[in-house]
């Protein structure tokens, strides 16, 4: 029987990304078989009743070394596919194992379907989300998937899962410092406010804030504004290597709209930008633009919504 | 030290052209070099002016047009000349469509032929299709150590110090050349050239090979079979926010309509 592998960090990892798995297993006609560098028994929880095998590794080293060393012993003669969650570490594994074996990967896939002739048809976005590329692949492939985006079946009964020791792998961990995290999940709001570059200082954020609370909205923002700047913690950081985020309403505030922000804000019902440049890009996303200084539009908005919420 | 940096000419989203039949344009939507292969080339070259060397542009064409845009590719390879880089090649080849893997392949097969270089870098991902996988691809085809979204970069003796930034931490490494990696937007400021630079740019060597010429050819495991622009849904209705309030309240007033607020 063909496998489909599917790794993860932790047994969430695996959670994640399971439900793309099952689906690739069932129409293929695979077993699913689940690979995580931590996390044994929490592991067989997770994945049983959907995977026919689970691994747990023990190593020492550096995750992606240690995952392409895993990943090489479990795949097998007859892999169908490797696929993880869209994650730093798994892309780099995976990406590696797939050149080794000379198999053809592809990351942040969303849809998959079997063609004729053994060869299947898998789509992506493309051109920061303005577009769909489609791949026809003969497997066994690799893919990644954004955490979460195909649904798992529940686990249910119960599963052995078998230690896999890979020994030492990868360079030599020199520190590691844990980011800043303040655990908001921009990514299931409604309504979320978007910070960009057209915000002078850290402290004038607080009208952006403003108006968030009176929309009960989240507070994300660009690139600059948490990679560059650090005004704010990457978890509220819109785009395609941070959040991506699908509110029925983003609001845009001196954003210019570069293609890597735009691609974590298209699944977003309705969009409204305000930006001074008529010419910035973010206005052929909006629905609606307010071409005017944020500095005095945001701080009418907040007027105008104090006065009805009165 | 003998550098490459990893080049894509890449379609710019932002002016992305559509064929009557729905496909993007690879005819008519303007290209350039990929935003963080910048930040690539410019690792590149601090790095070479740290540690002396010599640093070579690596690219491979993902979008064909091979004769129809030759001066597209050329300009914008012209451009990393003009950063600063010494040397431009570039595998130029309608069979390569866009396939990582067979880009990964092309790349390894360039670099093989000019020698092989000391440290590889490229960029966390293309701004058209952010793929993400080239520099660890390269890395598992040359047989060398992969590190992948390096923020910073730090040569301390014969090694270097890399810190690879993370969804949920920031970790550093010791790394020792020959290696492969990717650095991120942040990684560096790229510089604009300067008008002596771009004239100098060129007389530089810049050279197209197909792959015949490298002796490989597409691992026909894949193949991109369409790229179709999604019809834009969006109302695009302007307001003039040059009086405030009035913009305000039309703006608030427009999202209650939609439901979206409530007002």
């Amino acid at each position: 029987m063909s496998r489909v592998v599917v790794a993860g960090r932790n047994p969430q990892d695996v959670s994640s990304a399971i439900g793309f798995a099952k689906m690739i297993a069932d129409a293929s006609g695979s077993s699913v078989v689940a690979v995580a560098l931590s996390g044994g028994d929490e592991l067989g929880r997770a994945v049983a009743g959907i995977a026919s095998e689970a691994y747990a590794i023990s190593g020492s080293g550096h995750a992606p070394e240690l995952m392409l060393e895993a990943l090489g012993r479990v795949a097998g003669p007859d892999l169908y596919a490797v696929v993880s969650p869209a994650l730093k570490d798994l892309t780099d594994a995976l990406a590696r194992f797939s050149a080794g074996a000379g198999i053809p990967m592809l990351t942040e896939v969303t849809e998959f379907a079997r063609g004729a002739g053994g060869e299947v048809t898998l789509r992506r976005a493309a051109m920061a989300g303005r577009a769909v590329a489609e791949y026809s692949v003969v497997p066994p492939f690799a893919a990644t998937v954004a955490p979460g985006r195909f649904p798992a079946p529940q686990p249910s009964g119960t599963i052995e899962v078998r230690r896999l020791d890979v020994g030492a792998r990868g360079p030599e961990v020199l520190g590691v410092e844990p980011k800043r995290r303040e655990g908001v999940d921009i990514s299931s709001a409604d309504i979320v406010v978007g910070v960009g570059r057209g915000f002078r200082s850290k402290e004038d954020l607080s009208l952006a804030f403003r108006l968030a609370e009176l929309l009960g909205a989240a507070v994300g923002c660009s690139r600059p504004i948490a990679a560059d700047y650090g005004w704010l913690p990457e978890d509220r950081w819109i785009g395609i290597s941070a959040k991506k985020i699908r509110p029925k309403l983003y609001i845009a505030l001196g954003i210019s709209g570069a293609p890597q922000h735009m691609a974590g804000a298209m699944d977003s019902k309705l969009i409204v930008a305000v930006n001074k440049d008529k010419n910035a890009p973010i206005f052929q996303y909006a629905d609606y633009g307010v071409i005017g200084d944020l500095y005095q539009v945001v701080p009418a908005l907040i007027r105008r919504l104090e006065e009805l919420r009165r | 030290m003998r550098i490459a940096a990893l080049v894509k000419v890449a379609m710019d989203p932002n002016l992305m052209k559509v064929e009557p039949s729905g496909e993007v344009s690879l005819r008519q939507t303007a290209m350039a070099i990929a935003e963080y292969d910048r930040n690539a080339v410019q690792a590149a070259l601090d790095l070479r002016d740290k540690l002396g060397g010599q640093v070579a542009a690596l690219s491979a064409s993902t979008w064909g047009m091979s004769s129809e845009r030759r001066k597209d590719y050329e300009a914008a390879l012209r451009e990393a000349l003009a950063m600063g880089v010494d040397e431009a090649h570039m595998v130029l080849d309608d069979s390569l469509t866009g396939v990582p893997l067979d880009t990964a392949r092309a790349l390894a097969a360039l670099a093989r032929s000019l020698g092989g270089f000391d440290v590889y870098i490229a960029s966390e991902g293309s701004s058209d299709m952010v793929s993400g996988q080239v520099a660890p691809m390269l890395a598992a085809i040359l047989g060398l150590p992969a590190f992948t979204y390096v923020k910073r970069i730090e040569p301390e003796g014969g090694s270097l110090r890399l810190t690879r930034d993370l969804e949920d931490a920031l970790e550093t490494l010791r790394a020792s050349p020959p290696l492969v990696m990717s650095v991120t937007g942040e990684s560096s400021k790229p510089r604009l050239p300067t008008l002596m630079q771009i004239r100098r740019a060129f007389s530089k060597p810049l050279k197209f090979y197909s792959l015949a010429d490298l002796g490989v050819s597409p691992s026909g495991r894949a193949r991109r079979t369409a790229l179709r622009a999604l019809v834009q849904k969006r109302k695009n209705v302007y307001i003039d926010g040059s009086k405030p309030d009035e913009a305000a309240s039309k703006l608030i007033a427009a999202l209650a309509e939609e439901g979206v607020i409530r007002a």
